[in-house]
Formats: structure tokens, sequence, C-alpha cells
């Protein structure tokens, strides 16, 4: 089994997986035929929710997370495009709150670039674009003010949230705004789902594109993903037959008596009850013959996906770097 | 390749003696010509901006999958060569990439300017114009102002003066005013309002678990049900109690209460209530925990891949 364990396996399956969304991206390209996706109702309602902010007057508001600028963030404020756009063609004023620097200028940009291309430049007001604060309370402060004084009608919250992500979606929903959620963070989807409208679970967050837009190269991506996580879900299913026969074949399973754990409880039982009670325990031989309690690393799949070192790996005797200043106790020895 | 890479003499640019006339010029020089690069990219128009922006993706996304893809040296040390090519690479990339995160720090806090100058613009023409709510404005004004400039002064004292070289500062009785109003402004306000704001959460969870739990529809009381049984087996007596009833019906037998997991291997003990919360997590959450994971990891690798290779079109990459 030592063939497999540099864990090159796992990065052979992750370049698979990138072939499987770059493959069907070109695919799309070439094809270019309407591919069928899903409804996901949280996306639907973001026309209703804009339409309900012009009706009433009041803005449309939009947090892209406290997290870093990464593909989460980048994602929301893409979401965000869409929505503006939309936005700006009613005429109905947009409120984005960032708490991170980089993402406010990409957002900035971003915003300013969707009403130039719909040439309604002189609809866009240059505090459309926030940055509040970086400090997670602080902005949550800040939003949450916000939302007050300015009784937005619709809230977008999509991105990175951590704890504040109920402070957003109660005082919104104190508002009476029509909200929509996602979080990539699944232990704040709880909270979204427990507060708000309509809430995108997973990666219906990171189909939203896809969805909206529907551009091949898009619609190709979420097709290669489908690829993926059918080959994922194949490996679990794979994962779980080797696991079950290999943990099998090392595995001496024995009844065992309660008199062998504890002869204290043994003694408070019944003649029948005591033929009742039995145990089983999982046992593998080591390499020096003697048996030992298994583990789930003890199996072919973890071993795929780990590496193994032995200590002869970790031993390594490199040569000296004579150009290395004498301080740092390099040079020639 | 390395070895003979090794013989040529290392150039660093910065390599002057520290305060000389040749480091400030040379920082001026290089300020000047970012300032220029961001002035330019500013203002060029999308079709230029955005190969210029892809090119810089591209460079960056491809030196960290290439950290990712090339086999790591093991157990380096400082001041050593590499055994081989292969190892040289890995030296390489390995030396490279924290002068990579030094780029990346220093976006990021050219950026926080631009996020400061946000805030002051929007703060300051509220207060000129005297429009509704502007006292919040100067009041945020006043705060970041007194902050930061109590903050670096607190900073100074500490690095710089005689009393906080010898680490008189550390203790209390030798601060001066300045420590204090540091200490005041930081521990006194703004970290006790940042647990003011998170103490919040508690009233808000409660009003949206009340709205959750309505039972409105089939869903919605199978949450109910499932939240009943995990809050029930936090409840230290109830869980006591329910364990050690179902603990007796498994063993047809009174237990005395010392010991209410005698019998381990009757199928109704499976009704503990810890049981059942236990299999709510376990087998019912956790794979669909896994699942979402799943899913959102290949997004995430879905989304970097585009981004990366410039197939993203509108959005971010107009």
């Amino acid at each position: 089994m030592q063939w497999h364990d540099t864990a090159w396996v796992g990065m052979v399956y992750t370049l698979l997986l990138v072939f499987f969304i770059l493959f069907n991206i070109y695919r799309s390209e070439k094809k270019r035929k309407d591919l069928f996706i899903r409804r996901i109702p949280g996306l639907n309602a973001i026309d209703d929710a804009i339409g309900r902010a012009t009706e009433m007057g009041r803005p449309v508001l939009m947090v892209p997370g406290v997290g870093d600028l990464n593909a989460i963030s980048v994602q929301a404020v893409n979401i965000f495009a869409h929505v503006t756009k939309t936005a700006a063609q009613f005429s109905t004023p947009i409120r984005l709150c960032v708490a991170n620097a980089a993402v406010y200028t990409v957002a900035q940009e971003v915003i300013r670039d969707v009403y130039q291309q719909q040439g309604l430049e002189e609809r866009y007001d240059t505090d459309s674009v926030r940055f509040v604060t970086d400090r997670q309370f602080a902005f949550a402060a800040g939003v949450s003010g916000l939302i007050l004084r300015e009784k937005v009608a619709a809230a977008f919250f999509l991105g990175e949230f951590f704890a504040e992500s109920l402070i957003f979606a109660e005082t919104a929903n104190g508002v009476g705004a029509i909200q929509v959620a996602g979080s990539t963070e699944k232990s704040q989807t709880p909270f979204f789902i427990a507060a708000c409208d309509y809430v995108l679970i997973g990666d219906e967050f990171y189909a939203a594109s896809a969805y909206l837009t529907r551009q091949p190269i898009l619609v190709g991506s979420l097709v290669g993903q489908d690829w993926a996580k059918i080959l994922m879900a194949a490996t679990v299913f794979l994962g779980f037959w080797v696991n079950s026969y290999q943990r099998g074949q090392m595995t001496d399973t024995h009844r065992m008596t309660l008199k062998d754990a504890s002869e204290e409880d043994w003694n408070k039982l019944t003649e029948d009850q005591k033929k009742t009670f039995s145990t089983a325990e999982t046992w593998k031989k080591n390499d020096d013959g003697k048996t030992e309690l298994a583990s789930p690393e003890d199996t072919g799949l973890y071993r795929a996906f780990n590496p193994l070192f032995t200590k002869e790996d970790l031993t390594v005797t490199r040569q000296p770097d004579p150009d290395a200043p004498k301080e740092a106790g390099g040079g020639e020895q | 390749m390395i070895n003979l890479l090794a013989q040529v003499p290392t150039y660093n640019f910065w390599r002057v003696p520290p305060l000389s006339g040749e480091l400030w010029l040379k920082i001026g020089v290089t300020l000047l010509l970012c300032c220029g690069i961001v002035a330019f990219l500013m203002n060029a128009p999308t079709r230029v901006r955005r190969p210029v922006v892809w090119f810089f993706t591209f460079i960056a996304g491809a030196f960290y999958v290439a950290l990712w893809i090339w086999p790591q040296p093991v157990s380096r040390e400082p001041n050593t060569l590499p055994r081989d090519g292969i190892e040289g690479i890995g030296f390489l990339l390995n030396d490279i990439q924290p002068r990579v995160a030094d780029v990346s720090n220093i976006l990021t806090t050219i950026l926080l300017g631009l996020g400061i100058y946000s805030l002051l613009r929007i703060h300051l023409s509220k207060i000129v114009k005297r429009q509704a709510d502007s006292p919040f404005s100067i009041v945020l004004i006043v705060s970041m102002l007194a902050i930061t400039l109590v903050g670096y002064m607190d900073w100074y004292m500490r690095e710089f003066s005689v009393a906080g070289k010898e680490g008189k500062l550390q203790e209390m009785v030798n601060w001066t005013p300045i420590n204090f109003a540091q200490n005041l402004l930081f521990d006194g306000f703004l970290q006790q309002m940042d647990s003011a704001m998170f103490s919040m959460i508690a009233f808000f969870i409660l009003s949206a678990a009340y709205r959750a739990f309505r039972i409105r529809s089939v869903e919605a009381t199978v949450l109910m049900a499932s939240a009943l049984i995990l809050m029930i087996s936090l409840l230290g007596g109830i869980v006591f109690a329910w364990n050690h009833g179902v603990a007796n019906m498994a063993a047809g037998m009174h237990i005395p209460l010392a010991n209410p997991e005698i019998n381990e291997a009757g199928y109704l003990n499976n009704l503990k209530i810890t049981s059942a919360a236990g299999w709510l997590r376990n087998t019912l959450q956790v794979p669909a925990l896994r699942a979402v994971d799943f899913g959102i990891g290949l997004g995430a690798l879905a989304m970097g891949l585009r981004l990366w290779l410039g197939l993203e079109k509108g959005g971010v990459t107009v």
C-alpha cells in the first residue's frame, strides 16, 4: 500500500475536479445551448424585492459580509452588480456597506461600471458604496443604524457572515424589509433561515451568477461542478465500502461479557440478564504481531489522501550554504 | 541549475545605509511610481484595465498554484543548499512566498486609506450640509481622530520613552494621562461596546427563534421537534431522569440511580434523550453539513478558476 502514501492521489483528484469544470466551460462555449437550472426561490425574489423598494421609494441594502477580498466576496459583489443593474433602471437608491477596504474598492468600481454600462452614470451616487469599519461589531452597529435610519425596503446579505448575521437580519426584519440572505459560513445559515424571507444555502450562492445571467461560461462551470459532485458522491460510497471491508479484515470481533469489563456492575445483574450482555471491539495486528485497536487512519482511502512520512523521509542531510551570513549560523563549516 | 545560480552575487535594491539620502530617494521614487500606476489604472478605460488586472491576477494565482503543486522541501534548515533542481525550485517558491504576502499586505494597507477617505467624505459632507443625524457623524469623526492620535502617542511612549524602554509602563502605577486615555478609549469604550453588540445577539436569537418555531408547515414542525430534543438534551436534571427511566425499561428492572448506564446492549437505550440528540447531530446534521461543505468548496474552486483564467465576464471583471 506504500505506492499511494505520498498523497499524490489527492492532488490528482483535485486536478480531475478542475478538469471537469474547465471541460464543461469549454463544452458550453462550443454548444451554447440552454441548460436547465433548477428554480432557486431566493434568486427569483431579487426582482420582487427591488420592485418593492422602488414602489416604497426606499433604498436597497446590500452587504457582502465581513470577510476579506476572496472568491466569496467577489461572488457577492457579482450578485450585487446584477441587483444594482435592476435598481439603476428604476432609479432605486442602493446602499452597499462594506467591512473591508479591499472589497470596498472593488465594489465601488463594479457598481460604477454597472451604472456606466447602463448609460445611467448621472444616477450613480458616490456615497452608495460605503466603507463602514473593519471591526466586526462596530460594522454590525453601523449597518444596523443605517437600516433603522433609512428604513431600507429590501436587504441582501450575501457573503461571509459570522456572529453579526442575526443582528442584521433581525434589524432588517424589524423595519419590514424583504430579505434575501446566503452565507458560506454554514454555522450562520440557520440564523438566516430563522430570520430572513429567502436564503441561499451552500453552493446556491455560487450558482447565483449562472442563474441570473445564463452566460454559457457560468452555466458550463455549474455543470462541471455537478460532475464533480457526482465524482465526490461516488468517492464517498467507495470509501464507505473500502473502509468497511478493510476494517472488517483487521477486525477481531468477539463477544465479551460485562464481567470482563467491570466486576462490580456484573455482580448486580441476575443470571438471565448476564446472558444478554455482550460487547464488541475492533482490533488489528500491528507490525510487531501484537494486537491493538484499529483506527480510521489505517484504511486505504485515508492513506490515499493523507501523506505518510516515515522517520527516514524526514531525515534529510543538506550541504551548508557557503554564501550565508556568518551571524545567521551559515557559511562554510 | 540552482547551484550555478547560487554563484551569482545577490543584489538587493534596498540594501543601503539606514536613514541615508539614497534610501529616502528610493522610497520617494517608488512611492511616486506606485501612485502613478494606481492613478493610471483608476482613470484607464475598462478595455485597457481588464487585461492588466487579469495579468496580475493570473501571475498571483499561478504562483500559489505552483506553491501547492510543487513538492515542498521537508525538514529544511536555514542556510542550507537544495539537493537537486526540484528541491531548488521548492526552496525558491518557499522563499518568495513571504514577499508575495508582503505585497498583499501593502496593497491592503493602501486600500485601507481609501476606505478611511470614503468614511471621511460621507460624514464630513453630512456635517457640512447639516443633514439629519449629523451629530452622529461628528461623534464618529471625533472618536476616530481621538483614538488614532492617542493610540499613536501611547505606542510612541511605550516604544521610545525611557520609561517605556525600561518596561515601567507595563504597570498601571507608572502610566501617564496618555496611557490612561488609551486604556479608556480602547478597553473602556471600544471593547465594551463590542461586547454590548455581541450580547444583543442573545435577544435577537430569542425573537428569531420565536418566528422560526411557529408551527406553520411540516418543515417547521420537524424543525421544532428536533430543536426541542436537542435543547432538552442539554438540561441536566431532565436528562438524568429520562435516561434513568429508559435504562430501567431496557433492563426490565430497577437499577440504582448511581449506575444508570448499566445495560448498554438493550435496544431501548436508543430512546435515551442523549442518544436521540446524538443521532440527530451525528447522523442527520453532520452529513448534511458535509454535503453543504462539498458544494461550497466546489463553488469556490470554480469561481477561483474562472477569476484566475479571466473567464468571468461582468461583475468584478467587467
